[in-house]
């Protein structure tokens, strides 16, 4: 709603660190409204960090090894933890106190990954295991249960099943897409939990990281040549009893790597239009960034660099021109575009200009008007209708694809609301002074 | 400090003095205020069904404060009704029964300004005494002192989140505060003179203040940086400033007796409030959309105005007080107007609209 006063010009991609938040973390993630940032950490705890105050103001205790990752209901009120010791946790930051009451626990019989919440309703979640299996655990009362994605295959295929080792919904939740260790991208349908699509990467191998922009329509593997592919996601047709599932190879629109140092990549993020792509660089010395232009047919456009401490983890705001990337000793740096002091803005009615130009008067810019006229045409101007309660367009509502007809797979998900509302407000918990 | 003006407005004493020689209130002023551009007369709209008018009564009179009324407040669910003064004591009042519930001591020298948190939980009180006292409402205990303003502290408000509190200084400085651990996040150089106000926009992205300098400027909450300056172009000074309820437009009082509604974005005047006198103290305005939308404020001439939002008409005048209302509040859900009063007056007055 200011983005015309707060962004004068057209900054894309952050260029400077603008804080370092000390936090001991291994990742670090903006929630969708780009005021918090949760940061997991190898002890367990996750932090969340508002950004308003620059403070933390809440401390999830619950883990006993170290955190996987960390995924954010859609308004910001539940949070997803997966972690080393087996467990994922669901947190509700509705709770009055800190640390907050956990809404839930789940159990695996292995170490978790990752796991995300279905886009839609957070009381669905995706779960992968190091074991190389994904479960959709599914908390709602009508639908309660833990289902496995298994690919289908024949019975001689049955022993070399390959790992599962990514996973993710798409932006819409209609599908969740698992890269696998032999380089494959299984599609599922989230509601059915069958496949609906097999894809050949060739030359990837292992997929450690799958990224969609926000809009759904591009995704971004990260696998172990140490290239990150983009792909225009394919629209899949409804699966039919003699076509189970398509399987085709897909071919990426865009590859990106460093050809001369040949680093791999720890994460990578897309800006919220999908325009730039972040990639985080594994380098034992340096903290580097790499941003690509996606409208610009990819190009390389700039390295971000972040100091001595290497990078391990980076994530896009999901409004601004702004990144948290998180160091190996744990602190989130948030890069920001500075933008330089405009002292024209502490005058009235000054205009900075960039260079001289001459100044071409108006016809009757000088001319004597009538008083009275003057007045009459401002009454004139204020009979104007104005709106004072409405009207303002809340920033950073994407539009989101919905892969084919998604009319029975959302309902599906949209049954049982998860009170997940937006416009709640997380409560303030005074901290005690030393001085009191 | 309103009640600084007040008592001082005859007095020229060290209070007065820290004000610029152009300062508005000193009443031998040579030059007549300069005359207000385009006053709108006050004509119904000949085309169109009469548009509907505010009726509002007096409900109840709140007496208990021994000086003049600078501040009053509905908390944000309208349980609650806060009032400071030129004294100690922050009151708590019922607006339902006009009873007084609980009297809040803690500051060592009278208030300016006082602003609910969001969840009605916490109280800001902005003091002479250089601080601003976060207070636990239902206690009655101050569960913070923000310090580091260097003068009178003169305007304080919430975030709508609740996580900071903006103030404004007689210094001229507007420090952001951490309302959870009660210290101060950014100070922004501001003005050259009293800031008498300052604001949040909805999303908490955006400050507005006004001084006695004369300017309006908006700023950026996340990095301190002018947005923008807007002058009133007849030198009038402005004294009150706030974003509309969608954050779209700034509605600004000045001492040449009239409220402004401004784009900010295209710095245009879009609508001139007048009628009303506003010549010597800070008098406040503000919108109300519960029913009708009106704009209500206070008068030197002991009288609270409505203005209609669009054409710009008084619809009603509240007649009632004993002398100057300098501080009026709308309630955030019911048609309901509290006032506070200066002079000999002292009284806060509840105002309801029964009709609509």
């Amino acid at each position: 709603m200011n983005a015309s006063l707060l962004n004068p010009f057209n900054i894309t991609y952050p260029t400077a660190v603008q804080t370092s938040l000390p936090s001991q973390a291994s990742l670090a993630r903006w929630d969708p409204s780009g005021r918090y940032v949760a940061a997991g950490r190898n002890d367990g705890i996750t932090l969340i960090w508002d950004l308003e105050t620059r403070s933390s103001v809440r401390w999830l205790e619950g883990h006993v090894k170290g955190i996987t990752n960390i995924d954010w209901s859609r308004h910001s009120r539940y949070i997803l933890t997966s972690s080393k010791d087996w467990n994922v946790i669901i947190w509700d930051l509705t709770s009055e106190y800190d640390p907050p009451q956990r809404l839930a626990t789940i159990r695996f019989d292995a170490s978790v990954t990752s796991a995300w919440f279905h886009p839609k309703n957070s009381q669905i979640m995706v779960a992968l295991l190091t074991a190389g299996d994904a479960y959709v655990v599914d908390r709602r009362k009508k639908y309660r249960g833990r289902i496995e994605l298994l690919e289908p295959l024949e019975d001689e295929e049955e022993s070399n099943r390959s790992a599962m080792t990514a996973v993710r919904f798409d932006p819409s939740g209609k599908h969740i897409f698992v890269g696998t260790s032999s380089g494959t991208i299984l599609v599922f349908n989230s509601r059915t939990k069958t496949m609906v699509a097999k894809h050949r990467i060739a030359g990837s191998g292992v997929i450690k990281v799958l990224v969609f922009a926000k809009s759904g329509r591009r995704l971004v593997t990260n696998s172990s040549d140490r290239t990150l592919r983009m792909f225009v996601v394919p629209s899949y047709p409804t699966p039919t009893p003699d076509q189970p599932y398509v399987e085709y190879d897909l071919e990426p629109t865009h590859r990106f790597s460093d050809p001369i140092n040949r680093n791999a990549w720890h994460a990578m993020s897309f800006s919220p239009d999908g325009e730039w792509l972040a990639g985080g660089a594994v380098d034992a010395a340096t903290h580097k960034i790499y941003i690509w232009d996606i409208s610009n047919d990819g190009q390389f456009a700039s390295t971000l660099d972040g100091g001595r401490e290497p990078l391990i983890h980076v994530h896009w705001h999901p409004t601004k021109p702004s990144i948290v990337s998180t160091t190996n000793q744990g602190n989130l740096l948030i890069w920001h575009c500075p933008t330089p002091e405009r002292w024209g803005a502490f005058a009235g009615g000054f205009e900075e200009v960039d260079e001289n130009v001459e100044y071409q008067e108006r016809e009757d810019e000088f001319d004597i008007e009538d008083e009275s006229e003057i007045a009459l045409r401002k009454m004139k101007q204020e009979e104007e209708e104005v709106d004072i309660e409405t009207g303002v367009d809340m920033a950073g509502v994407a539009k989101v694809r919905t892969n084919g007809d998604a009319d029975v797979d959302t309902a599906w998900a949209e049954d049982e609301d998860d009170d997940d509302l937006a416009g709640w407000k997380m409560k303030l918990v005074l901290e005690d002074d030393d001085e009191m | 400090m309103d009640h600084h003006r007040d008592s001082d407005s005859s007095t020229d004493d060290d209070n007065a003095s820290q004000t610029t020689e152009d300062d508005p209130e000193i009443p031998d002023q040579p030059l007549p205020p300069p005359p207000v551009p385009a006053p709108p007369p006050p004509q119904l709209s000949t085309s169109g069904p009469p548009r509907p008018r505010p009726r509002y009564e007096l409900l109840h009179t709140l007496r208990g404060h021994k000086g003049p009324i600078s501040s009053v407040k509905f908390s944000p669910d309208g349980k609650l009704l806060a009032s400071c003064a030129d004294e100690t004591l922050i009151k708590i009042w019922s607006p339902a029964t006009g009873e007084l519930i609980r009297n809040m001591n803690g500051h060592v020298k009278g208030c300016s300004d006082v602003a609910w948190s969001p969840d009605s939980v916490y109280l800001a009180s902005a003091s002479d005494d250089s601080t601003v006292r976060v207070w636990e409402v239902d206690s009655g205990l101050t569960t913070k002192t923000l310090k580091g303003h260097t003068s009178y502290v003169f305007s304080v408000n919430y975030n709508s989140a609740g996580t900071q509190i903006v103030s404004g200084g007689c210094e001229g400085d507007i420090k952001i505060w951490n309302a959870a651990r009660g210290k101060c996040i950014r100070t922004l150089n501001a003005h050259l003179d009293y800031v008498t106000a300052v604001h949040f926009n909805r999303d908490g992205t955006l400050l507005v203040s006004c001084s006695l300098d004369g300017l309006i400027r908006i700023w950026n909450t996340s990095n301190g940086q002018c947005l923008k300056t807007l002058t009133e172009g007849n030198e009038a000074i402005c004294q009150n400033v706030q974003f509309s309820p969608n954050s779209k437009y700034i509605l600004s009082t000045a001492h040449d007796s009239a409220i402004r509604l401004w784009d900010y974005n295209t710095s245009r005047c879009l609508k001139t409030y007048v009628g009303h006198v506003n010549k010597l103290f800070c008098i406040g305005a503000c919108f109300s959309v519960t029913g009708g939308k009106w704009i209500v404020s206070g008068s030197e001439d002991n009288k609270v105005y409505i203005w209609d939002l669009q054409s710009r008409e008084v619809v009603q005048t509240l007649e009632g007080h004993g002398g100057v209302v300098v501080a009026v509040t709308t309630h955030p859900q019911q048609n309901m107007i509290a006032s506070g009063s200066i002079g000999s007056d002292l009284s806060i007055r509840i105002w309801a609209d029964r009709a609509s």
